[in-house]
C-alpha cells in the first residue's frame, strides 16, 4: 500500500532541518487470543494495530512521533513535527529505497488464519477439560491462548527498504489446586516464532497436565529452608537466571549509561570458565526469533561472553554508532508507538560437558531448581532475584522432598563466577520481558548447572 | 469531541444493522508528549497521536469482542463483523449486560488548558531543569540516567444501545528524575517522581529531592546478619504490596475463588490501623473520571475500614451476579479489551502521627526502601519472597544500608500486624499509601 517514492518523501522531509539518519517504521499487527475461566470461555478478543512511527536521530537526540493515521497528507505531517526537533543544517536527501532479503527463513507451517477461531476455542477447552480432570484438587484453571501475525515495513534515509512478517502463537496452562486452607498454582507454557502447528508440536493436554502436576506436588511441598545453599538448576528450569543474571546488564544502552555491572569489562572475565553466553535471534520456532529487528538490521548469533571472558553487548543501531562497531541486530521495540533499544532474543548458557545426573549424585546438600518463574534484576549493581515455581531439597547426591515458597537472590557477576559444574544437555522457557515500559516476545535457555552458593529465602519458620 | 462521538454512535448503529442485540463502542483518544534529558541534552523527544476503538457485542446472551485501531470505515465496519463472529464462538451466560445511563455523574475538573499552551521549547528546559536541581542536591549524585517531563491529554467516549453516549476530555503531566549515586565506583539509582492533573500543581524540587535521595541512601550498604526485626515500608513499597492486596478485593476473584478475601466480609482481615479505600472521583486524583470503562458512575468505596473488610469492588456483570450495583470499577487495559474489575485511585488511609514518632520507639527495624520480585509475590496464596535493600533503624533513628537480604512471608499475616500507620499519604499514580510500620518479621541475610 505504500509507495518507495512516498516513503522516500516522508524520509526527506524528517530530515529536512538536518540530522544524520531516519526511519519509518509501519506496522500492520492481527492478534487473537482466548481465554478460559471458571470452566467457560471468559474472552475471545480479535484485534487490529496498525500505525507508523518516524524517527530522526541527530548527534544523541532521537525525535520520535507515532499516530495511526497512515494517510500520506498526515504521515508527512509528522515527519514535519520531527524534523523540528532537530536544528542544524537544512539539506535535501535523495533516496532510492533498495529492498534488503533476509539470509535466512524461519518457517510457519500453517498462518494462524488458516485454522478457525473454532478450533482454536475447542482447543481451549480440552486444555481445561483435561486439567480438571487430573485429580479432584484442583479448582481453578485458567487456559490462554493467542495468535499474532505482525507485518512491518521499515525504510530509512540509508536506502533501505525492509519487509518482515513475524508469526508467534503461545499457550498457557494456569492451575490452582487447594486443599484445606493451603492453595498452590502451577504453570506452562509453550510458544514460538510459529502458527496454528503450535497444537501438533506440543498437545494442549500435555501442557495442560504438567501445569496441574506442578501445583498439587507444590501442595504437598515443605516450605523452602532459608539461607544459603548450593544450588542446582535443572536444564528443564528455564532460563531466567541468565537473562537476568547477565542479558539485561549487556545490552549496549545500560553499558553506555554506565548504568549496568558489566560496563568497561570488555576482555575481562566476568564469569566461571564453564560459562559461554549467547544471544541468537536467528533460531527457528524460537519465541524471540526474527528475519530483521525493528530497525532493519537483519538478525544474529552473538556471543557475549565466551569461557568466561565477556567478548561484546547488544547494540541496536543507535548504541552502535556511539562505539562505533556495527549494530548486532537487537534493536526492538513493543510496536511503532515506541523507539527502537538495545533487547535479548533467545539468550542461552551453552551447554557443557557433564552428564546432568553426576552434577546431582556429586551435591550432597542443596536446592534442586526444576522449574524457574519470574525474576528482576538491579542493572547497576547486578543484584537479581528470581523464583522457584517447582524444587527439590538435593540431600546426599538424591532428589528428596519438594519445597515451596523459595526465591533465590544474588548477584549476576557473583553467581556467574560460581557456576563449577555444566551439563550437557539443554532446555528453555518462553516469556515477555519488559524494559523501559516495552515488552518483547523472548526465549532463555540453559543447560544443567550447579551454583556454589546462592542465598535461598524460603518461608521455613 | 463530535468526532469521536460520531464514531462511537455509527458503530452502535452498524451493529444493529447486522444483527447484535447491543453494541458498545468504547474510543480512546489521545496525544502524549515526552521529553528525554540526559547530560543537558535532549536524549529522546517522542509525540504521538493515537485514536483505537474496542467494540464489545450481545447476540443471544453471548459477549464478543475485536478493536481496531485503523479507523477507516471499512475497517470499522470489519472490526463490528469481527466482534459478532466472536460472539458465535462463545457460550452463553444471561449476566452479561450493558449499563443504562445514569441520572447523573460527578462533576470534575479534569482538564487543564495550560499544560497544552506551554511551548514545546519551555517543556525541555522544565525536563533540563529537573535534571540540575536533582544534580546539586548531592555531590554523590555526578549524573542521571534520566530526566523526563511528560503529557498527556485525552478523551474517552463511550456508546451503547441502551442511548448511554458520554465523553470527558482530562490531562495529566508529569516529571521524573532516575539518579546515579556513585561512592568510590559503588553506584546506586533512585527515582523521584510527580504526576498532577493540573501544571501548577507539579512540584519538581520534591521530585529531584527525592531522587537525589533514594539514589544515595545505599551507597556503601552491606549485607545483615538473618534476625527477627521491626519493619517499617516506605510509602513506594507499600503501595507496591497494595498491588498484592488489591487483586483479592475485586468481586470477580471473590466470584472466581481466587480471592484471599472470599467470604469475609465484615471481618477483621487487617489491624485496627488499617483502612483502605478506592475514589474513583478524589478530587485531583491522577486516575479520577466521572464514569468508569462502561460508563457506570465512579464512587467513593471503602474495602477496609479499620481493618474490617467493609465491601469488594464491582462492575456492572459481577454487580448483577452478586444481586448489588456496580461500584464504578469497570476498568479497561486499553481499548484493546473488554472492562474487568480494577481500581481507580486506590489509598490507605493515612494515621495521625509523624513518621518521626512512626519510628522513634524502634530499638531494632528495617526500613525498607527496595523490593525485588515483587511480581513473582502470589496474590492467589498471598505468599510472598521479596529481594529487600534499605535501611536499619536503631533506637528510632536511620542508620547504615543493607541490602541483598530477603523477606518473606504471606500478606494476611502481614495486614494483621500492621501497628504503626504514618499521616504522610503519596500518591505514586494512581495509588497511595503512608509510610507504614509491621510488627516484626524475620530479614534472612547472611
Amino acid at each position: 500500500m505504500f509507495d518507495k517514492k512516498e516513503v522516500a518523501d516522508i524520509l526527506g522531509i524528517a530530515l529536512q532541518n538536518g540530522g544524520e539518519f531516519a526511519d519509518v517504521f509501519i506496522e500492520h499487527k492481527a492478534t487473537n487470543s482466548i481465554t478460559c475461566e471458571e470452566n467457560k470461555i471468559e474472552d475471545i478478543n480479535s484485534g487490529i494495530d496498525f500505525g507508523a512511527g518516524i524517527r530522526v536521530i541527530s548527534g544523541m537526540t532521537t525525535a520520535y512521533a507515532y499516530t495511526n493515521d497512515l494517510s500520506l497528507g498526515n504521515l508527512k505531517q509528522v515527519a514535519l513535527t520531527v524534523s523540528k526537533a532537530v536544528q542544524s543544517q537544512k539539506h535535501t536527501l535523495q533516496l532510492d529505497l533498495r529492498h534488503l532479503k533476509p539470509g535466512y527463513h524461519l518457517p510457519v507451517e500453517m498462518m494462524p488464519e488458516q485454522v478457525k477461531i473454532r478450533e482454536k476455542v475447542e482447543q481451549v477447552k480440552l486444555a481445561n477439560e483435561v486439567a480438571r480432570a487430573v485429580d479432584g484438587r484442583i479448582h481453578q484453571v485458567m487456559v490462554g491462548f493467542g495468535d499474532v501475525v505482525q507485518n512491518i515495513l521499515i525504510a530509512n534515509s540509508e536506502g533501505h527498504w525492509v519487509e518482515d512478517e513475524r508469526v508467534r502463537s503461545r499457550f498457557t496452562v494456569q492451575t490452582i489446586a487447594s486443599q484445606g486452607n493451603k492453595m498452590q498454582t502451577g504453570y506452562e507454557s509453550y510458544g514460538g516464532f510459529m502458527g496454528s502447528e503450535l497444537f501438533k508440536q506440543r498437545s494442549p493436554e500435555d501442557i495442560a497436565r504438567e501445569a496441574s502436576r506442578r501445583a498439587l506436588l507444590m501442595l504437598d511441598a515443605k516450605p523452602a529452608p532459608v539461607g544459603k545453599m548450593m544450588v542446582v538448576m535443572d536444564s528443564v528450569a528455564g532460563g531466567t537466571m541468565v537473562h537476568e543474571a547477565c542479558g539485561h546488564g549487556l545490552e549496549a544502552d545500560l553499558v553506555q549509561k554506565g548504568v549496568s555491572i558489566y560496563a568497561g569489562k570488555k576482555g575481562q572475565k566476568v564469569a566461571s570458565s564453564l560459562v559461554t553466553v549467547v544471544d541468537d535471534g536467528t533460531i527457528p520456532q524460537r519465541y524471540g526469533s526474527y528475519h530483521f529487528d525493528d530497525e532493519g538490521i537483519m538478525g544474529q548469533k552473538n556471543i557475549l561472553i565466551r569461557n568466561g571472558i565477556l567478548e561484546g553487548y547488544m547494540y541496536d543501531r543507535m548504541t552502535a554508532r556511539q562505539d562505533n562497531v556495527r549494530p548486532t541486530g537487537n534493536g526492538r521495540r513493543q510496536s511503532f508507538q515506541y523507539r527502537p533499544i538495545p533487547r535479548m532474543t533467545n539468550t542461552s548458557i551453552a551447554p557443557g560437558e557433564m552428564d546432568p545426573k553426576e552434577i546431582v549424585k556429586a551435591t550432597s546438600k542443596g536446592i534442586l531448581v526444576k522449574k524457574m518463574g519470574g525474576g528482576q534484576v538491579n542493572t547497576v549493581n547486578g543484584d537479581f532475584v528470581f523464583e522457584v515455581s517447582e524444587g527439590y531439597l538435593i540431600e546426599n547426591g538424591e532428589i528428596t522432598v519438594p519445597v515451596r515458597g523459595a526465591t533465590l537472590t544474588g548477584n549476576g557477576p557473583k553467581v556467574l563466577q560460581k557456576i563449577d559444574m555444566v551439563g550437557n544437555d539443554s532446555g528453555f522457557f518462553i516469556g515477555t520481558c519488559g524494559k523501559d515500559g516495552q515488552g518483547v516476545p523472548v526465549s532463555a535457555s540453559q543447560p544443567t548447572m550447579r551454583i556454589t552458593e546462592m542465598l535461598v529465602g524460603g518461608t521455613e519458620q | 469531541m463530535g468526532k469521536d462521538m460520531t464514531y462511537a454512535e455509527r458503530i452502535v448503529e452498524i451493529g444493529k444493522e447486522i444483527g447484535a442485540d447491543n453494541t458498545e463502542a468504547y474510543i480512546y483518544w489521545h496525544k502524549d508528549l515526552s521529553i528525554q534529558i540526559r547530560s543537558k541534552e535532549v536524549e529522546s523527544l517522542k509525540s504521538a497521536e493515537q485514536r483505537g476503538v474496542g467494540i464489545r457485542i450481545l447476540k443471544d446472551g453471548k459477549r464478543g469482542f475485536a478493536y481496531t485501531s485503523d479507523m477507516r470505515e471499512d475497517s470499522i465496519k470489519k472490526t463490528v463483523q469481527k466482534s459478532l463472529d466472536n460472539s458465535r464462538e462463545n457460550e452463553p451466560d444471561e449476566v452479561l449486560s450493558f449499563p443504562l445511563p445514569a441520572a447523573e455523574y460527578p462533576q470534575l475538573d479534569l482538564y487543564d488548558p495550560e499544560i497544552a499552551q506551554i511551548p514545546v521549547d519551555r517543556k525541555i528546559e522544565i525536563a533540563k531543569e529537573i535534571e540540575a536541581r536533582t544534580l546539586q542536591q548531592d555531590k554523590r549524585i555526578k549524573q542521571l540516567e534520566r530526566a523526563v517531563f511528560e503529557d498527556r491529554e485525552y478523551r474517552i467516549t463511550i456508546a451503547n444501545g441502551h442511548g448511554l453516549a458520554k465523553s470527558y476530555h482530562g490531562s495529566s503531566c508529569g516529571a521524573f528524575a532516575y539518579a546515579i549515586g556513585d561512592l568510590n565506583g559503588e553506584q546506586q539509582t533512585g527515582f523521584g517522581m510527580d504526576y498532577a492533573k493540573r501544571f501548577r500543581d507539579l512540584n519538581i524540587d520534591e521530585v529531584a529531592k527525592e531522587a537525589a535521595w533514594r539514589a544515595t541512601q545505599l551507597l556503601g550498604a552491606k549485607s545483615q546478619k538473618t534476625q527477627k526485626a521491626v519493619i517499617v515500608f516506605d510509602p513506594y513499597i507499600a503501595t507496591n504490596f497494595l498491588g498484592l492486596v488489591s487483586p483479592g478485593l475485586s468481586a470477580d476473584a471473590v466470584q472466581k475463588g481466587r480471592s484471599l478475601f472470599a467470604g469475609k466480609l465484615n471481618q477483621q482481615v487487617a489491624s485496627l490501623e488499617f483502612s483502605l479505600v478506592d475514589d474513583g472521583r478524589l478530587p485531583q486524583g491522577i486516575v479520577s473520571a466521572p464514569f468508569d470503562d462502561e460508563g457506570v458512575p465512579t464512587s467513593e468505596t471503602i474495602l477496609i475500614d479499620s481493618g474490617k473488610l467493609n465491601s469488594y469492588l464491582y462492575d456492572t456483570y459481577t454487580a448483577k451476579k452478586d444481586g448489588t450495583v456496580s461500584t464504578g470499577n469497570g476498568i479497561r487495559g486499553s481499548f484493546k479489551g473488554g472492562p474487568h474489575v480494577g481500581t481507580t485511585n486506590l489509598f490507605i488511609k493515612p494515621g495521625k502521627i509523624s513518621r518521626t514518632e512512626l519510628l522513634q520507639d524502634i530499638k531494632n527495624g528495617f526500613y525498607v526502601l527496595e523490593v525485588m520480585g515483587m511480581h513473582t509475590a502470589n496474590p492467589i496464596s498471598g505468599d510472598f519472597s521479596l529481594g529487600a535493600a534499605g535501611l536499619w533503624i536503631e533506637n528510632g533513628q536511620l542508620t547504615y544500608g543493607v541490602r541483598e537480604v530477603a523477606i518473606a512471608g504471606n500478606i494476611l499475616d502481614l495486614l494483621q500486624h500492621i501497628d504503626g500507620v504514618a499521616d504522610d499519604l503519596r500518591f505514586f499514580g494512581g495509588t497511595g499509601s503512608p509510610t507504614l510500620r509491621i510488627a516484626q518479621m524475620m530479614v534472612s541475610g547472611s
